[in-house]
């Protein structure tokens, strides 16, 4: 796949190459890291992306655009919530339609509830990849109580199809709104006492302090995203810089850190859970004063020739949806980037220099999603031989007129 | 001269079968334990004969390019464990017991976890390679420490073998209160020579994929699991003989035994895993620190 030598390391540092991937404990989907070794020392890796390639853009051509929810809420298992927010939003966008203030508090509230179960999915996962069970073990625990509520509000513990064009599907009843409200409490305190060992623990900080850094002006470089680069000092949170869904409508505050290392990047998810149950317990008590009305009614037969772009911050970063439409009611192309995908760039400097121990932790730190991020795959049909392209290649093969479609 | 009490000895008390069931019912507490900790309900603590059963069944793979010590190693290991174990007194009976059990003892466990390393060396996989790369760093930083701590209190009691280190306690009192020391790093070598969280660094599951015995599978993977469930009993056997009275009566043996596989149950829980260079670290300092105490204990 990819040349070794480009990786521009001479080929004497390159004592002993590992293969990390495409099946590995380390990685909990399939992608590949090709390391190179120096005794115990990281002193190269080429990450190989491309093994979870599933057709998603070019299948949501093929739908109309009351299917693509459903296609766009299974690209991730993990933050499938604010992928259809995303969509829905795009969709609405082309549509130019406004949702009632009703749907977009429950959207906030659905968001938040994601991001909770996402980042201490991923505290666990981390506490896994040290080698600390227990830890592991407590806050998967603790994270079935966001479960319980996602599957009393949504109907859904994974995908919710709670979002739809123009609103959401069902309402938050008056009654579920005390529950949901003492099991924020409860998390809160959970997730206080979680903080405490992942901060306080001196064997967990020997091992993260310090481990996989990434500097402000790396992270400000390869433009990353979300809570990674929040934690090398870059203050970029799409709920805060371009305010969607009721976020610009409540008290928080965006939280960054300025460690560069691993613990930072605990630091930062640890105080985001905090500042998730308190967006809930805003936007839960501001649901009351609301109009009961949480979808605008109506029917998508055929939108008209336009394009639109959104955004919106999933629990691992930007999430951008771009879609054009054609004048039927199957879009003309829609396209997604999603976090992992810019922040994959991060591993090299973040991997290069360090101990091969701290490989999954460093990865773990970085909470890749790899099955959203595999866009596209070229493949030579007449060989099925698999290829990567570079700069100058990728952009004559765009502006090749082959490769381009009539305009609508 | 071979009567049928020393064949019952080597078989049956504290011989072969005795030491098979309880190391491996031993390895299947721990399991329970642990899980407990963790809030877990965890697998029954007769699991590890049904995994050995199981493998003993299986089919046995080579992998294309390994070297002939991958069959010849796994065995050694298990062979080395078990006539180590017969070294050690279980509850004031050691049936291959000598004069000089202390010298035989520290070249057998550096045997045994050698020949684990030199298995994962021979089947030719990256991972395992890595593994026992790391776990031979590992022997060079708990070797010292455990060496010297079990130096103490073998020289306090004026003997080399256990045996004689558990009679003069049942005179002298336990060596855990006349050394706490000693006992407190030849505790914190044994963790590492079993490689219990914290220092389960060779067999790494997340980094390195189980390390040196990633390659293995059916009846030779098997004999390397036995043969790390009987180091276990050996370790704790040891640590009584040396430092808990060395007791002669088997329930009050079983019950200080499970004492501390208690407290191993405790670390492993509590515990993150090190990193290698921080094992290293750690280890010299406290063969410093056993072997200061040594030297004071000498003057004085």
């Amino acid at each position: 796949m990819t040349d070794r030598k480009d990786t521009g390391v001479p080929e004497s540092k390159k004592t002993y190459a590992l293969p990390i991937g495409p099946q590995h404990p380390a990685l909990l989907e399939s992608e590949n890291l090709e390391v190179f070794l120096d005794g115990e020392v990281i002193s190269d890796v080429n990450v190989n992306v491309g093994y979870l390639h599933r057709g998603i853009e070019r299948s949501l051509q093929n739908r109309n655009y009351i299917q693509g929810i459903y296609l766009a809420e299974r690209i991730c298992g993990i933050c499938s919530g604010v992928h259809t927010i995303s969509y829905c939003q795009t969709v609405e966008n082309l549509l130019e339609i406004e949702v009632p203030e009703r749907a977009k508090y429950i959207r906030t509230i659905i968001g938040e509830l994601e991001r909770i179960h996402s980042h201490m999915l991923w505290a666990g996962v981390l506490a896994h990849e040290i080698g600390f069970d227990t830890l592991f073990q407590v806050v998967w625990r603790d994270r079935e109580y966001v479960m319980d509520i996602l599957e009393q509000l949504t109907g859904n513990r994974v995908n919710y199809s709670m979002v739809t064009i123009g609103g959401v599907r069902r309402d938050i009843s008056g009654n579920a709104i005390p529950h949901v409200f003492n099991i924020a409490n409860l998390l809160e305190e959970r997730i206080r006492n979680h903080a405490k060992v992942f901060l306080g623990d001196k064997l967990l900080l020997s091992r993260t302090s310090g481990t996989g850094p990434l500097k402000n002006s790396d992270a400000e470089e390869f433009s990353l995203v979300g809570p990674l680069a929040r934690a090398s000092g870059v203050k970029y949170d799409i709920r805060k810089d371009h305010p969607y869904a009721a976020y610009d409508q409540v008290e928080w505050a965006s939280v960054s850190n300025r460690g560069c290392d691993a613990q930072a990047r605990i630091a930062v998810r640890m105080q985001e859970l905090m500042q998730s149950t308190g967006i809930i317990k805003a936007c839960l008590l501001k649901l009351s004063d609301l109009r009961s009305k949480c979808r605008i009614e109506g029917k998508i037969s055929a939108v008209k020739p336009n394009e639109a772009v959104s955004r919106a911050e999933a629990p691992r970063g930007e999430l951008i949806y771009y879609a054009r439409s054609n004048g039927t009611d199957h879009p003309e192309r829609i396209k997604i980037r999603t976090p992992t995908y810019s922040n994959l760039l991060a591993l090299k400097p973040m991997l290069k220099g360090q101990y091969l121990s701290d490989l999954p932790l460093i990865v773990a730190s970085l909470d890749p999603c790899f099955s959203c991020t595999d866009r596209v795959a070229l493949v030579d049909t007449s060989t099925w031989e698999r290829k990567s392209l570079n700069e100058q290649e990728f952009r004559k093969l765009i502006d090749d007129p082959k490769y381009r479609r009539a305009p609508a | 001269m071979i009567t049928l009490d020393f064949l019952f000895q080597m078989f049956v008390f504290p011989g072969l079968l005795f030491l098979l069931g309880i190391s491996l019912l031993y390895m299947g507490i721990l399991r329970k334990l642990t899980a407990r900790m963790q809030n877990r309900i965890g697998p029954p603590i007769w699991q590890p004969f049904l995994d050995v059963l199981k493998l003993f069944s299986k089919e046995n793979i080579n992998p294309e390019n390994s070297r002939p010590g991958f069959t010849l190693w796994p065995m050694v290991a298990l062979a080395s464990t078990l006539v180590l174990a017969l070294m050690i007194p279980v509850a004031g009976t050691a049936p291959l017991s000598t004069s000089v059990d202390a010298i035989v003892i520290i070249y057998f466990f550096a045997l045994t976890s050698l020949s684990m390393f030199m298995a994962g060396l021979s089947s030719a996989n990256p991972f395992a390679v890595t593994g026992s790369v790391r776990g031979l760093v590992q022997i060079f930083a708990y070797e010292f420490p455990f060496i010297v701590s079990m130096i103490v209190p073998l020289m306090f009691a004026g003997t080399l073998s256990p045996a004689g280190v558990s009679a003069y306690q049942a005179q002298a009192g336990w060596m855990l209160f006349s050394f706490p020391v000693a006992a407190v790093v030849f505790f914190l070598a044994m963790l590492a020579k079993i490689e219990l969280p914290p220092f389960h660094v060779p067999d790494a599951h997340q980094e390195i994929v189980g390390g040196y015995h990633v390659e293995y599978s059916g009846t030779r993977y098997a004999f390397m699991e036995v043969a790390r469930a009987v180091k276990l009993f050996v370790l704790i056997s040891l640590s009584i003989a040396l430092f808990f009275g060395g007791t002669a009566n088997i329930f009050l043996f079983i019950g200080e035994s499970l004492v501390i596989l208690f407290i191993l149950a405790m670390i492993r829980t509590v515990a993150a895993r090190t990193r290698i260079n921080q094992v290293l670290k750690l280890y010299w300092i406290l063969g410093l620190i056993a072997l200061i105490e040594l030297v004071i204990r000498l003057l004085i």
